[in-house]
């Protein structure tokens, strides 16, 4: 582009990658990584807090027995993250308070000399890839708007850094309170840091620790995570919403072919005879005359209309192929009572008695039937009818069970996930969910 | 993603399978088979229980 | 594009151009100031030494903006009480050559490109607070920063004559859409630069600085 060859020897010269100093407080090595942008640094043994801009001076101190915890990622780590190689400089220890438990999580900051700063969280195995944002979101409430996407307030507290390791570009302070408030959109966290009048935003997004430990090459396996985390994804809740979109196409579906069914159905009566029944002690079984059952492979209806006051009937069934000799075997009981009590008129049972057989081939068929009943009832009159090719409704109903059981299953699932994520929150939802346990 | 897909695919299986019971004549009225009825049947009805293995015989109520 | 050399009228290195409408530069050799006048070069003044340099970018470093390429020519080093930043002057490709001079702000890694844009009334310091807003250009931003910066030093070529200033405060605005303004009061008169935040990737930059352990 242009002719002129880059400026020689003219630029200052870069910091070299790292310098070795040493704790003006106990004489420690300090490894400085960050190139002349660290403006606190944390000595690794001493545990002093030392102003990287006024010649290490110290500032104050962290006590020994917070220091019980170990960066995960150990300061010095590099890893490809993201499209560019991050070096783990800085670890700090936050925590909060609620209800008299104290909880803390850990925060690990990435530096990258042409990408700047990004740190990691983690907090009960949950880990979040969090970077300052540059647009201005907008607080509104129970709620926040960043880049047109709407965040929903999950919890503000106090923390305070109760412990530090390595070096930030920013001064930390021992027991330095921040008023932080996160508000969520799984998989993302917004999060604002306010101290007097200046507000920081961070955004967060919810990653796998296994994918952090592949990055940077780290020793074992990630901590597993426990419980619901506040962005933590659900990815169950989108695919609530699919499945019940598919349960509409497919009860649609249902439908339709039930509707088919209904006006496709031929119905037609093949057979109708009136017979009376006496109990005695001769042959009760008779045959009926042949009838066809013609057209396909169907439903068959076998109806039973019985005169009944106050008394039952059982028929034995048997619907007999004449040319192939199989049989279909079935028992039907009619029976119907009725009187009055106190509360007036009662009926139980019916006169009426369907009997559906499944499958029946075409051919010519007749009927065995044997009767049953009390000896000493008289003379019972009973119509039997035959029809075939009628719709049956029980099979749609177990159709739509089916379909409708996973869905809800799938969405109790889903809702018992929610409910965990928000039962850790300022604001629980569900009914008896109660605070942060 | 999953779950939706795993779903959807077994939806239109109960679907098939429902359009395919509706027009075979499924039903649910439990009916037992009998092979090989014979003709003799017809002049003496009586004689079907002789060959109705797992008769079982009323013995009141439902 | 660039002028025919020049000689450093103080230890006579050849000083090169990049941009034709460069007012100041300086000499890479001596240190020198200089300022173009219609004749000649004339040397101003000096650039004490420079803090080592921790930005990725470098006078010569390319890169593109909303699709227009441009290169670093120069930059205006300040500090501040978290440190300092560099102000890249950079010169955009454009067909016509009307507006070529923007701003690459670069600080603690984050990267914003403005212009210099004209706009009355701009609020005088004292009457501007945090959570302040204005609208320029049919968008709305909010003040986000008020910082009281020193000026550190200058290198390279810059569109206008800048140096051995003292006091500049700088008040920084920022909107929901992640759009980027500066009022600029270093002199008696308020300036304006608008623009947006930018993504390092974004930038596509080349010819950046090599660190030493870092790819």
């Amino acid at each position: 582009m242009s002719a002129a060859p880059p400026n020689p020897g003219g630029t200052p010269p870069s910091e070299p990658q790292v310098q070795t100093l040493a704790c003006p407080s106990c004489g420690a090595p300090l490894t400085v990584r960050s190139m002349g942008r660290a403006v606190t640094i944390v000595c690794g043994h001493c545990h002093s807090v030392l102003d990287a801009k006024d010649q290490l001076s110290v500032l104050e101190r962290f006590a020994a027995a917070t220091s019980k915890d170990t960066p995960l990622i150990p300061l010095g780590s590099r890893g490809k993250w993201r499209g560019a190689v991050y070096e783990a400089i800085g670890f700090q220890v936050r925590s909060m308070e609620a209800d008299g438990i104290v909880y803390s999580w850990r925060e690990y900051l990435l530096f990258s000399p042409y990408k700047g700063y990004r740190y990691l969280t983690e907090y009960n195995g949950h880990w979040n890839d969090c970077s300052v944002v540059t647009a201005l979101p907008e607080a509104q409430g129970t709620s926040a708007k960043y880049l047109g996407k709407t965040y929903k307030h999950f919890q503000t507290c106090t923390a305070r850094t109760t412990f530090a390791l390595g070096e930030f570009p920013w001064q930390v302070k021992v027991d330095d309170a921040i008023r932080v408030t996160d508000y969520v959109a799984p998989p993302y966290v917004l999060s604002s840091e306010t101290t007097g009048s200046e507000t920081t935003w961070t955004l967060g997004e919810y990653v796998h620790g296994a994918d952090i430990w592949k990055a940077f090459g780290l020793p074992g396996a990630a901590p597993k995570p426990v419980g619901v985390y506040e962005n933590q994804p659900s990815g169950l809740r989108d695919s609530a919403s699919r499945i019940w979109i598919a349960f509409l196409g497919l009860a649609t579906a249902l439908f339709v072919i039930f509707t088919l069914n209904q006006i496709f159905s031929q119905q037609e009566r093949v057979f109708q005879e009136y017979y009376r029944f006496s109990a005695s002690g001769t042959e009760a079984s008779f045959v009926t005359p042949e009838f066809e059952l013609k057209g396909r492979t169907s439903s068959v209806e076998v109806r039973t209309d019985a005169d009944l006051s106050n008394q039952w009937i059982y028929l034995n069934y048997a619907l007999i192929d004449e040319d192939t000799g199989q049989a279909y075997d079935f028992g039907r009981e009619v029976s119907y009572y009725t009187g009055v009590d106190s509360d007036g008129r009662w009926t139980e049972g019916s006169r009426h008695d369907s009997a559906v057989l499944p499958s029946i081939p075409p051919g010519r068929y007749y009927l065995r039937i044997e009767p049953e009943s009390d000896a000493n009832l008289g003379l019972l009159g009973y119509t039997v009818t035959v029809t075939r090719d009628v719709p049956v409704t029980e099979i749609y109903l177990l159709a739509f069970a089916a379909l409708l059981l996973p869905a809800l299953l799938f969405s109790w699932r889903s809702h018992n996930f929610e409910q965990m994520r928000w039962a850790e929150s300022d604001q629980p939802k569900s009914i008896g969910g109660g605070g942060d346990e | 993603m999953i779950w939706s897909r795993l779903y959807l695919i077994y939806g239109i299986g109960v679907v098939l399978l429902l359009g395919a019971g509706a027009y075979k004549g499924w039903s649910f009225t439990s009916v037992n088979e009998v092979k090989n009825v014979p003709r003799s049947i017809r002049d003496n009805p009586g004689s079907y229980r002789a060959i109705y293995s797992s008769y079982h015989h009323y013995t009141g109520g439902k | 594009m660039s002028q025919p050399a020049a000689l450093c009228p103080s230890c006579r290195a050849p000083i090169v151009f990049r941009w034709s409408s460069s007012v100041q530069t300086t000499c890479s050799h001596c240190k020198s100031i200089l300022i173009r006048t219609d004749v000649n070069l004339e040397r101003v003044g000096v650039v004490s030494d420079l803090p080592p340099d921790s930005s990725p970018i470098q006078i010569g470093t390319s890169g593109t903006y909303e699709n227009r390429a441009f290169t670093v020519a120069g930059r205006i080093i300040y500090d501040y009480d978290e440190g300092s930043w560099n102000e890249w002057h950079i010169v955009l490709n454009t067909a016509s050559s009307a507006v070529g001079s923007a701003w690459l702000s670069d600080a603690q890694s984050q990267y914003a490109v403005t212009l210099a844009v004209r706009a009355a009334p701009l609020p005088a310091l004292a009457a501007v607070q945090l959570g302040d807003r204005f609208t320029w250009s049919k968008t709305e931003f909010v003040v986000t920063a008020i910082t009281e910066a020193r000026y550190r030093g200058v290198e390279g070529e810059l569109p206008f004559q800048y140096w051995d200033k003292q006091e500049a405060t700088f008040v920084d605005l920022r909107s929901t859409g992640g759009d980027f303004a500066t009022l600029d009061y270093s002199d008696a008169e308020p300036l304006l630069y608008l623009g947006k935040m930018v993504d390092f990737d974004a930038l596509r930059l080349k010819n950046l600085r090599a660190f030493e352990g870092w790819s």
